[in-house]
């Protein structure tokens, strides 16, 4: 007895039962089909995110009676006409949209000398740090940051004492336009570079140097051979800051006051402020719509870049 | 490399000037967590651990910061199983439809995270499941999944088909194959993920925001909300738990697999 179980230990058992109870419900025959039984919790788990758009549309075709706040059993599209007629929106969506591409110009335009020293430096050490630095603002949350930035430039910040000590009135650094932009660049920085790094990684060195050894100096061998062979990861990091700048709430609401507010802040006053759950919702799917056309457009140019995922290589 | 001098210059200013702009919040928030006044001022009134003392007394952040643990822990309770499958299939197979459910998958990232929250604050709260942690969690995760997938893929794509055939042909049934042959060539990529998954979910506050009531708030939900009252050094104790987590994620991501997996080309 005590020799057959150590023969035949206890693991082997449940690996037995397991393999049979998986034959019996999943027989070879069905092999073809495994695949898409891989993918199917997370079909249904990104599912639940279309039965929300699906509520999302519901609620916005309904309008709020102001005398009793109930919403109308029935649908109609005065939303959307107070939404595309109703200046304070426009404002919202113009001033978002600006930030957004002015956001992602800038947050490239750092994020790439960021990604190639980090790719091509010699250096292990440098190499680490310059990964460290990168991840620890990214794993701080940006609530966190936003709250460093108040520290330093809010109106007795750490900027404003030290213009102090010098003789030089306080200024106001936060609650303005260029604030909100300035903490955009630093949330979206680790996600651009993180998005343009493997497409540097997949760059061969010697095609650098074979340039440099035609001829071309650096500012020729980046505008003929890397930046071009960069393009999967300028698409990946341009769809994802794009639309996570237009989209953002934490910035705007804490280094804008409440003066600089974006689409996503309007949404959620729309919901929780004025309680007008149906102009709120339709907002929500305009700002879907805006998102998905611009990731649309991108994509249909170019691919998905560095976005893909799985064995197609764009 | 060639050694141009012009370039290093240029190079270097660019990334120095992105070096202090990311570090520049997180040093100030140590900094100022250490001070012995009541308010954050320049030059600090002298060092203490005064605010740490107070904060580790407050029962309400303490709780928050429980809940928050929690939300993280479903997260990537539901994400490493979800995600490790759905990353080897689009790794391993050929799939029918391969293009329109990638895009599918990536929805979490291509709809707004306001979208995504309100969408699933209408649905959980027509289930009635609002008032819970449980369905913040589970929308931490839906939102955050393309990260797990990718990190899955990403070392899916190293796994050589022949070992899994090998193994089969040496009898092993399909479960053993998974388990002694296509998961551990997968883990450094399930690793990565998971890590990447609880700290985000550690992080999340505009999902959260959306999702809790007064009663549930998580962490970051809390110091956004003391933010717009007033500055005052105790928010910047709290935020060095969020430091502290965040050092302990980039070791244990270093230690186990190396940070330079998220520089491999895919």
């Amino acid at each position: 007895m005590q020799a057959a179980r150590t023969a035949y230990p206890l693991k082997w058992r449940i690996m037995d039962a397991l393999e049979g109870v998986a034959a019996a419900i999943w027989p070879a025959r069905f092999r073809r089909a495994t695949p898409y039984l891989m993918l199917l919790p997370a079909v249904l788990l990104v599912g639940l995110l279309v039965l929300g758009l699906i509520q999302i549309a519901d609620a916005s075709l309904r309008t709020l009676d102001t005398t009793t706040f109930q919403f109308s059993d029935d649908y109609s599209i005065a939303n959307f006409r107070r939404a595309l007629t109703e200046p304070l929106f426009l404002v919202v969506a113009r001033r978002s949209l600006i930030a957004a591409l002015i956001v992602t110009a800038v947050t490239l335009i750092f994020a790439f000398p960021y990604a190639y020293l980090m790719v091509r430096t010699a250096s292990p050490g440098l190499r680490k740090f310059l990964l460290i630095a990168l991840f620890l603002p990214f794993f701080i949350g940006q609530v966190v940051r936003a709250y460093g930035w108040l520290i330093i430039l809010g109106n007795q910040g750490m900027v404003n004492e030290a213009l102090g000590l010098v003789g030089v009135a306080p200024m106001r650094l936060i609650y303005n336009y260029p604030a909100v932009l300035f903490g955009l660049v630093q949330y979206m920085l680790p996600f651009a570079v993180l998005m343009l790094a493997p497409a540097l990684t997949a760059i061969p060195e010697e095609l650098e140097a074979a340039a440099g050894s035609l001829g071309a100096n650096w500012v020729r061998t980046f505008i003929h051979v890397v930046l071009p062979l960069a393009r999967p990861g300028f698409i990946g990091a341009g769809v994802v800051v794009l639309t996570l700048s237009l989209t953002d709430f934490a910035v705007p609401a804490i280094l804008g006051g409440g003066s600089q507010d974006f689409v996503a802040i309007a949404i959620y006053d729309q919901f929780f402020r004025t309680s007008d759950q149906g102009l709120g919702a339709t907002l929500a799917l305009m700002l879907v719509a805006l998102g998905s056309i611009l990731v649309g457009i991108v994509f249909a140019l170019f691919g998905a870049g560095t976005l893909a995922m799985g064995r197609s290589r764009a | 490399m060639s050694h141009s001098r012009s370039k290093s210059v240029v190079l270097w200013t660019l990334v120095t000037i992105a070096l202090v702009t990311l570090s520049a919040p997180t040093i100030v928030v140590l900094g100022a967590s250490f001070t012995g006044g009541n308010i954050i001022t320049f030059p600090p009134d002298g060092l203490s651990l005064r605010w740490y003392a107070r904060i580790s007394q407050a029962s309400d952040l303490r709780n928050a910061f429980l809940r928050t643990l929690q939300v993280a822990t479903v997260c990537t309770i539901v994400a490493i199983p979800v995600g490790t499958l759905a990353g080897i299939a689009l790794a391993k197979y050929a799939v029918r439809f391969e293009k329109a459910i990638q895009i599918y998958l990536l929805l979490p990232f291509t709809i707004p995270l306001i979208g995504s929250g309100i969408g699933l604050m209408l649905v959980f709260g027509k289930a009635g499941f609002l008032g819970q942690l449980w369905p913040v969690g589970i929308a931490c995760c839906v939102i955050n999944l393309p990260f797990m997938i990718w990190a899955v893929t990403a070392s899916a794509t190293g796994l050589d088909p022949d070992l899994e055939l090998a193994a089969a042909n040496c009898g092993a049934p399909p479960l053993q194959v998974f388990f002694s042959v296509t998961l551990p060539a997968v883990m450094p990529g399930v690793i990565t993920g998971s890590l990447l998954m609880f700290i985000l979910a550690l992080n999340e506050f505009l999902v959260s925001l959306l999702l809790v009531d007064a009663r549930i708030v998580t962490l970051p939900v809390l110091i956004y909300n003391s933010i717009r009252s007033i500055i005052t050094p105790d928010l910047a104790a709290i935020s060095v738990v969020f430091i502290a987590c965040s050092a302990v994620a980039i070791y244990l991501l270093d230690r186990l697999v190396g940070l330079d997996i998220f520089l491999k080309s895919k």
